[in-house]
């Protein structure tokens, strides 16, 4: 079930709120879990098994580490736990990409499996996975109950598209949290701001990509609208479900980490990754940078370690070949500056932030391709490789067409909205202004949302597939 | 302040999720919607094989967002919304010009159109070649080929596709409808033509066909408004346009003959007026197989036409010069079964056919 959609919006979530809300506290963590199981099953009922399955393992073999933590045996339990969680994700997510590439290797032609991803499963699995490594460490106790434990991962907020929300970030809200008129408005807002993000802009920046793909009319123009429209896109489309995610949390009185911090501000590729899919980023650092050494072993161990974590990025996103660059490409960037360009980006004011633009743009060219020759194809034509025209009839009419959408995305993409907000309740007239003018304009938003749902059908989730 | 706020917030989102899903509830499905032209989806059921396939969430989307209360509202705010806060220059492919709606008609799909020249090609091939029948055949542009240049809209390349029709059309010969026709020939809100407007084209065709027509007809003003496809699709709030019709005692001692339903009627359908498609007054509407007959007419002349919707409309001016107008639509029938009802021998052929159905020729059989 899509968070931008009516069965969500006007049946699943009043209804869930109203059972959370009426239900006796010590019964809200089965409310919770029972509602996301609906909702997960709502979208894809013959994969609940699957997710079942990986919670029950996450929590048999939690309880054993703990029960035998500072033994030996208790790595006999983690390593079949974390080879259970990997495993049904390469099953599922890379048994067909394997296959490929070993018929396309050796000549053999073993058929492709053709298995449809369980929707959230790189999500929960590694959500499983920090759980139970976290228990081995010690840093978090196993949780006995199984209901709060499967709540906790099958959580329907943050179950599908994240953030991914360690066990140590909930562990003591799973037991005690509190719920408050103040946390539950700053939710509301935080939801509906997320969902005006994923309808208002991403499905619309999404149609002119989709335009863009298939146009028939091509031009150099044309190559860039599509890049600059997807890097808008996927950002609000990804930023908007996590404030979807975090707003609906914080409802329910959790506090989930947050996501995404102005990306596209960055001055390095560096600080991009510290400002784009942040839960991601710092689960990979602590879970995989960190266990290989991290840079405590020397610089070329130190790149190294960067390589294998880029590459694991691309394919975490996707298995496919232009994944695998695309994540490369993040490796060398952040291997040069790490080496040397970053003390030189540093003293840039302007030319930093078009080189990261520049190369995010890019990167995303080669993530949103179907493939490698796709790419290359792209970006040959973004610098008049193609022997297009510079515009076509139909890159300029869209570019007018877009140009409102394409300046709001942008603002929007920087801390201007928020700097606004915070002007205007400066003062006591201000404060009065907003007392009234944030609920309305708050509805009118989610009634100007609902109006783009009751008449679209563009509404995909990019990263559903992830 | 901030608590009174926060109160507010809560309050007014409750309102709004809860009133919806109870005034869904409580509100009786509507079969079809008028302004979309379209039937709307139903409460599925709900069983446990559907609900494991996943086809009844599907459809159970369909129904949320068919039957959603105050539909026709929350569509028009969505286009206020694009159109005049996001300044997009279309909604749904629908925009707006010089007090005119018309569909985005672009780029131009030279498969599509190669498609429907195979089709004609069958046609000509099994029932025309080596008969006397005189072929023709017209492009009818829609009207964004008067709207969309002069108005910043993307326009396809009509005379390409002219040519590529005229290219794979080696049997017929081609009559240019474009330099009589003119915005003015176009329903504001719909995508046809007006049949008042269309004497000049009917003209063109008489004079390419060597026919001679009756000029007189009585114009006839519909009572009621004619709200076109556009207005339902666009959501906008347009105003309706007149529906004209013209007529004379020729074309009312016509009779049309429906080969479907095997019943016999009048040219012009009057009752259509009131119904969902007012332009079903002309020939009632999508139909597969006509026959109009003249009986006031000293000739034995006939004509086929191989059509779409817009020959509704234009046929009745060609009639006076025709003791029968055949007029065939191969959307609705298969070329291959059209053998079981018509023969070709000395008759003249007509293909006339609008760019929208030419560039978007899958509907063709």
């Amino acid at each position: 079930m899509l968070f931008s959609s009516v069965p969500f919006l006007f049946y699943f979530l009043p209804i869930v709120l109203i059972s959370y809300f009426l239900a006796p506290r010590r019964a809200k963590n089965s409310v919770l879990l029972l509602s996301s199981l609906v909702f997960y099953g709502w979208g894809e009922p013959r994969y609940l098994p699957v997710m079942l399955g990986s919670i029950l393992q996450g929590y048999v073999f939690g309880r054993l580490i703990e029960r035998f933590r500072g033994t030996k045996r208790a790595k006999l339990f983690l390593v079949p736990s974390v080879f259970l969680s990997l495993g049904t994700l390469a099953y599922f997510k890379y048994a067909d990409f394997m296959i490929a590439n070993l018929n396309a290797l050796t000549g053999l032609s073993v058929p492709l499996l053709r298995l449809t991803l369980p929707v959230g499963i790189s999500f929960y699995t590694f959500q499983i996975l920090s759980y139970t490594v976290d228990v081995y460490r010690g840093t978090v106790p196993a949780q006995r109950n199984l209901i709060d434990l499967a709540a906790y991962i099958a959580m329907f907020p943050q179950l599908i598209a994240g953030p991914i929300v360690r066990y140590s970030d909930i562990a003591v809200q799973l037991k005690t949290r509190e719920h408050s008129v103040s946390e539950a408005a700053s939710g509301a807002r935080r939801f509906i701001l997320g969902l005006a993000k994923k309808i208002l802009l991403a499905n619309l920046l999404g149609e002119l990509v989709s335009d863009f793909r298939a146009s028939a009319d091509l031009s150099v123009l044309y190559y860039w609208l599509g890049a600059i429209a997807f890097t808008l896109q996927i950002y609000y489309d990804f930023s908007g479900y996590s404030d979807m995610a975090i707003g609906l949390g914080r409802i329910f009185g959790f506090r989930f980490p947050e996501n995404f911090r102005y990306p596209y501000l960055s001055g390095s590729i560096t600080e991009f990754w510290r400002r784009w899919h942040i839960s991601l980023g710092s689960w990979f650092r602590d879970y995989l940078y960190i266990p290989l050494g991290g840079n405590r072993k020397g610089s070329a161990r130190q790149l190294l370690n960067i390589l294998l974590v880029w590459l694991a990025t691309g394919l975490w996103h996707g298995a496919a070949w232009n994944f695998v660059l695309w994540g490369l490409l993040y490796a060398v960037l952040l291997t040069a500056e790490k080496l040397f360009l970053l003390r030189g980006l540093q003293k840039l004011r302007v030319l930093n932030h078009v080189y990261v633009l520049l190369f995010v743009t890019l990167g995303f060219v080669l993530f949103d391709a179907s493939g490698v020759q796709d790419a290359a194809q792209s970006v040959r034509a973004m610098f008049g490789g193609g022997g297009l025209p510079l515009v076509s009839a139909e890159s300029l009419y869209e570019l007018r067409s877009c140009a409102v959408l394409l300046l709001l995305a942008a603002a929007g993409a920087t801390p201007l909205p928020k700097n606004l907000y915070a002007a205007l309740q400066h003062g006591s007239t201000g404060k009065s202004i907003l007392a009234v003018l944030e609920p309305v304009g708050l509805t009118a938003l989610l009634a100007v949302c609902t109006a783009f749902l009751v008449d679209g059908s563009f509404n995909p989730f990019l990263y559903f597939r992830f | 302040m901030e608590k009174r706020k926060n109160l507010a917030v809560i309050c007014l989102t409750s309102v709004f999720l809860l009133g919806f899903l109870i005034w869904s509830f409580l509100k009786p499905d509507s079969a079809v919607s008028q302004s979309e032209r379209r039937k709307l989806a139903q409460k599925p059921d709900l069983t446990a094989a559907a609900v494991l396939n996943g086809d009844f969430m599907t459809k159970f989307e369909s129904y949320t967002l068919d039957q959603f209360p105050l539909r026709d509202g929350f569509r028009r705010l969505k286009a206020a919304v694009l159109l005049d806060v996001l300044r997009k220059k279309d909604n749904n492919g629908i925009y707006l010009a010089d007090g005119y709606a018309a569909k985005l008609e672009y780029p131009l799909d030279e498969a599509s159109v190669c498609h429907a020249a195979e089709r004609f090609q069958l046609i000509y091939e099994t029932y025309l070649a080596g008969t006397d029948t005189k072929i023709y055949e017209a492009m009818i542009p829609d009207k964004g080929a008067f709207l969309a240049p002069q108005n910043g809209y993307p326009s396809l390349d009509y005379s390409a596709l002219s040519a590529l029709l005229q290219e794979n059309m080696p049997y017929a010969e081609p009559v240019d409808l474009t330099p009589v026709l003119s915005l003015d020939s176009y329903y504001r809100t719909d995508l046809h033509w007006r049949q008042e407007a269309l004497l000049p084209v009917a003209e063109r065709l008489a004079e390419a066909m060597d026919i001679k027509l009756s000029a007189q007809y009585d114009t006839v003003t519909a009572g009621a408004p004619f709200y076109g496809v556009y207005c339902g699709q666009s959501a906008l709030p347009l105003d309706p346009d007149p529906l004209r019709y013209l007529t004379n005692e020729t074309l009312r001692s016509c009779t049309v003959y429906d080969y479907e339903t095997g019943s016999t009627g009048p040219v012009y359908d009057l009752d259509a007026l009131e119904g969902e498609d007012p332009y079903s007054v002309f020939l009632s509407g999508s139909k597969s197989l006509l026959t109009i007959t003249n009986p006031n007419v000293d000739t034995e002349r006939e004509l086929v036409i191989f059509r779409d919707s817009f020959a509704s409309s234009l046929a009745p001016l060609l009639v006076s010069a025709y003791a029968k107008i055949t007029l065939v639509d191969i959307r609705y029938v298969q070329p291959e079964r059209l053998g079981r009802w018509l023969t070709f021998d000395a008759q003249d052929v007509l293909f006339l056919y609008s760019v929208p159905v030419l560039n978007h020729s899958e509907t063709l059989k």
